[in-house]
């Protein structure tokens, strides 16, 4: 460790070190891997976005831009080639090659390898290297949203060579990427040390170090930051938040995120099969109470399953308004005027709990008499994957930040249960629009078909839509140049520290 | 906490007490900690096993499709019946291999030597404090009862056993890091600073216990006839307060420490968790959440083995404080 620092401190000695600083940013779990082959958790990617590289980009804007490939070409329905950026270097001075690429997902989608994110390249039927620099990949079907996936943190290039030879060992002891930052050593629970690739085929990179430290306790980590400990505290709770907000040393960095919580009904189950119902459920609960009181405001009321940083998602949704009167019309419409007695689950998330707790209060003023039952996590899981449930919490992250991942996976009648579709509703126009838009290329026509699907959505109410939530990321005063990603994988080669 | 597998008791050494007397003494103890130890497999593993919660469903999320799941369970033996599971997973904890984390897919005895000597550090440090505070503080108290020596030491003694670990730590850290900027918050970065907080936090009520223990005992042995018989020869009351009555009254006060101290190792959870510290108390808390099945009986076990060393530990080191059996070893 005082090796590290002394030869670091040497280096910036001799090269005229202008502007060498250490960037430490703290999160509240440690790292599970930096394979991204062993883990799927957010910790990990956070730290893996500064390793390794994708072979698309997608910008805070999320936009998709090259990456790793250079460009793409899609040849027919099915059949995409990327060409691969040429001259980019391994941190282990191998170049990058289209067999690497084609060993990564090759990997990555092998189910003996078990990797936890295995599902985001279902859609591939093959991958090979047509040559040193072309990789071609087959899809099983017709599959835009493609790009997104192939952005996405799982699937970082790995260089084939030292995940080979290091065995079991890949992710922990040895790292090798093409990003950035290299990876230098893992402390355990405590710290994810990294240093500079001044190689690294995108250009310039500001931090000479990057921490990544491990503090668990929200408050502890806002202390750490207020105190000047640390540079930047990645998502923040509401309270420490606010009061972050009114510290003149610290700038906020907050970005809604990608993930919306919801209650779901189960649709083939009496009375949840008449819309109305649904509808009803949907203006007697106050969304707003919930982002208010259990967020302190750091959230938006949902319209849509998707939150507003999602590619397709439609603007023009309205929520459904707080109108109990209308509630009540609604089910007396669908004959149970006296109202009717059902459960709603969660698992034993503490801000979950609350907000069935809220629901229940509300849902009691138009006489529904709800009992809120708390389930172990897997049970619960399976239990709803079985339909057993009447209502849910859930939240959902549309982690590739694409219409696609946010509405398939749950509304789509071929994944009924454990696929994702746990409120067992489904509709022919809507899993038409569905497959439509993995085909359709175009982008403005691609936005058309997911408007109309959510109008769907929110029209049939499958859903309580509850909200979407802000991360709230904070910076000490004098860092400058860190802009969040809606998926929490904030970019750090850009942050300066003055 | 766990709860205590022995206490220590006097131990009776036969007509002729010697010293291959002692050492089948250890020898048995060491014997006796092998049914405890199995006894707590049985109750770790048939714990979790009863639990409900899938690990596959776990390790895959919330839309794995069904092949995929039953792939896992099948890989991770999750569909033998319980005792064959129960048989292989024991074949192998006696060989020290508790098998892989599922989330980490580490050796699970990795994860706990890597996470071991920060825990072990802790709980040293915080024992030395309660011992170098509780028992000076203890005879001060006993050695003036109901004055406000004794008082105060009582309020301290009491606040700290009644004092929340979490609000404690925080509170520490605040004034220490945040307002007088003295300490760093949390983390163990290297250097003593990172010690200071955490020590006190975790040691704090184990200065309780020890300081009521010692009191408690000194009153006692200093009311017994041989300290009586002391001052009338004119003893120094300074001589009879520590060569006579806390030589005695340490027998207890042992055994308290050695509880205080395995508590320390396995409860050291809240402490571990305020402070960032790298300790086996979180590796336990992060694998019970996530339904980590072979790192929670990798850890259980170790802290009954912990435990249960520590007693046998306490038990060699009282038989050895007793004079009486002192002079039958010389």
């Amino acid at each position: 460790m005082r090796k590290v620092l002394l030869l670091i401190a040497a280096a910036a000695f001799a090269f005229g070190g202008a502007h060498a600083f250490t960037l430490t940013v703290a999160q509240g779990s440690d790292i599970v891997s930096l394979s991204p082959h062993n883990t799927n958790d957010q910790p990990s990617a956070r730290v893996m976005r500064q390793i390794y590289d994708t072979l698309v980009v997608q910008t805070e804007e999320l936009e998709l831009v090259p990456g790793l490939a250079e460009s793409w070409n899609q040849v027919d329905d099915v059949t995409w080639d990327f060409a691969i950026r040429p001259g980019v270097m391994f941190h282990n001075g191998d170049p990058l090659t289209a067999s690497d690429v084609a060993f990564t997902l090759n990997r990555l989608r092998d189910p003996a390898a078990g990797a936890p994110a295995a599902f985001l390249v279902g859609f591939i039927s093959s991958v090979e290297a047509v040559d040193d620099m072309t990789v071609r990949i087959v899809t099983n079907g017709p599959f835009v949203p493609m790009l997104s996936h192939l952005a996405h943190t799982a699937t970082s290039i790995l260089n084939e060579r030292a995940v080979t030879e290091a065995g079991e060992d890949y992710g922990t002891a040895v790292v090798v990427g093409t990003g950035p930052f290299r990876f230098v050593s893992w402390e355990v629970a405590s710290q994810v040390i990294l240093e500079r690739n001044d190689d690294w085929w995108g250009g310039d990179v500001g931090p000479e170090r990057v921490v990544f430290r491990a503090i668990v306790e929200g408050t502890v980590r806002a202390i750490e930051l207020e105190a000047g400990a640390i540079d930047i505290a990645y998502a923040l709770e509401p309270r420490d938040a606010l009061r972050a907000r009114t510290n003149a040393d610290l700038t906020m960095a907050e970005i809604e995120t990608l993930t919306t919580s919801y209650i779901g009904f189960n649709a083939q189950k009496a009375p949840f099969d008449d819309v109305r119902v649904r509808q009803a459920i949907n203006h007697a609960v106050d969304a707003e109470t919930i982002v208010d009181v259990l967020l302190e405001g750091f959230g938006f009321p949902a319209t849509s399953p998707i939150s507003s940083q999602v590619f397709g998602s439609n603007p023009d949704l309205e929520a459904y308004d707080f109108d109990p009167e209308r509630a009540r019309q609604l089910l007396a419409d669908a004959g149970l005027a006296g109202g009717f007695s059902t459960t709603l689950w969660t698992n034993d998330n503490p801000v979950r709990i609350q907000i069935a707790e809220i629901v229940q209060a509300q849902l009691a003023d138009i006489g529904i008499n709800v009992d809120v039952q708390v389930l172990e996590w897997s049970t619960y899981l399976a239990d709803t994957a079985a339909g057993a449930h009447d209502m849910f919490i859930l939240g959902w992250v549309t982690v590739t930040a694409d219409a696609d991942y946010g509405l398939y996976a749950l509304f789509h009648s071929s994944n009924f249960g454990s696929a994702g579709n746990r409120t067992f509703w489904s509709s022919d126009r809507l899993d038409e629009l569905l497959d439509l838009g993995r085909r359709t290329v175009d982008q403005d026509e691609r936005l058309a078909i997911y408007y109309e699907a959510q109008e769907i959505i929110n029209a049939e109410a499958p859903w309580i839509f509850l909200n979407t939530s802000i991360e709230a990321n904070a910076t000490r005063a004098n860092v400058t140049g860190f802009v969040p990603h809606p998926a929490g994988h904030h970019r750090l080669y850009n942050v300066q520290k003055n | 906490m766990l709860v205590p597998l022995t206490y220590a008791r006097p131990v009776h050494w036969g007509e002729h007490g010697t010293k291959p007397a002692l050492i089948k003494y250890i020898f048995r103890r060491i014997l006796l900690l092998i049914p405890i130890l199995l006894g707590v497999t049985v109750i770790v593993f048939g714990i979790m096993f009863l639990t409900p919660g899938d690990a596959a469903i776990l390790m895959l999320g919330e839309n794995a499709p069904q092949a995929e799941l039953e792939a896992l369970r099948e890989r991770l033996g999750l569909n033998e019946p319980a005792y064959v599971q129960y048989g292989l997973w024991l074949s192998r904890a006696v060989q020290l291999d508790f098998g892989r984390s599922i989330r980490s897919g580490r050796p699970v005895t990795g994860e706990i030597t890597a996470r071991l000597p920060a825990t072990i550090e802790l709980a040293l440090l915080a024992t030395l404090l309660s011992i170098v505070i509780g028992v000076p503080l203890g005879v001060l108290s006993a050695t003036r009862p109901n004055t406000a020596v004794d008082h105060s030491a009582t309020v301290l003694a009491f606040g700290g056993l009644a004092m929340p670990v979490f609000w404690q730590g925080l509170i520490m850290i605040l004034l220490f890091a945040l307002v007088l900027d003295w300490l760093p918050p949390s983390g163990k970065l290297g250097g003593w600073q990172y010690y200071v907080l955490p020590t006190i936090t975790l040691g704090t009520s184990a200065i309780a216990a020890i300081t009521r223990m010692t009191r408690a005992t000194m009153l006692e042995t200093l009311s017994q006839d041989y300290v009586r018989t002391a001052r009338s020869k004119g003893v120094r009351e300074r001589s009879i307060t520590y060569r006579h009555a806390l030589r005695n009254a340490m027998i207890p006060i042992v055994t308290v420490i050695g509880l205080q101290f395995g508590a320390l190792l396995s409860g050291a959870v809240i402490t571990e968790t305020i402070f960032s510290w790298p300790g086996i108390g979180r590796l336990a808390i992060d694998a019970i959440r996530s339904k980590d099945f072979p790192v929670v009986q990798g850890v259980v076990m170790f802290f009954a083995l912990m435990y249960a060393v520590v007693n046998l530990l306490t038990d060699i080191l009282y038989a050895y404080l007793d004079p009486r059996l002192k002079t039958r070893y010389s």
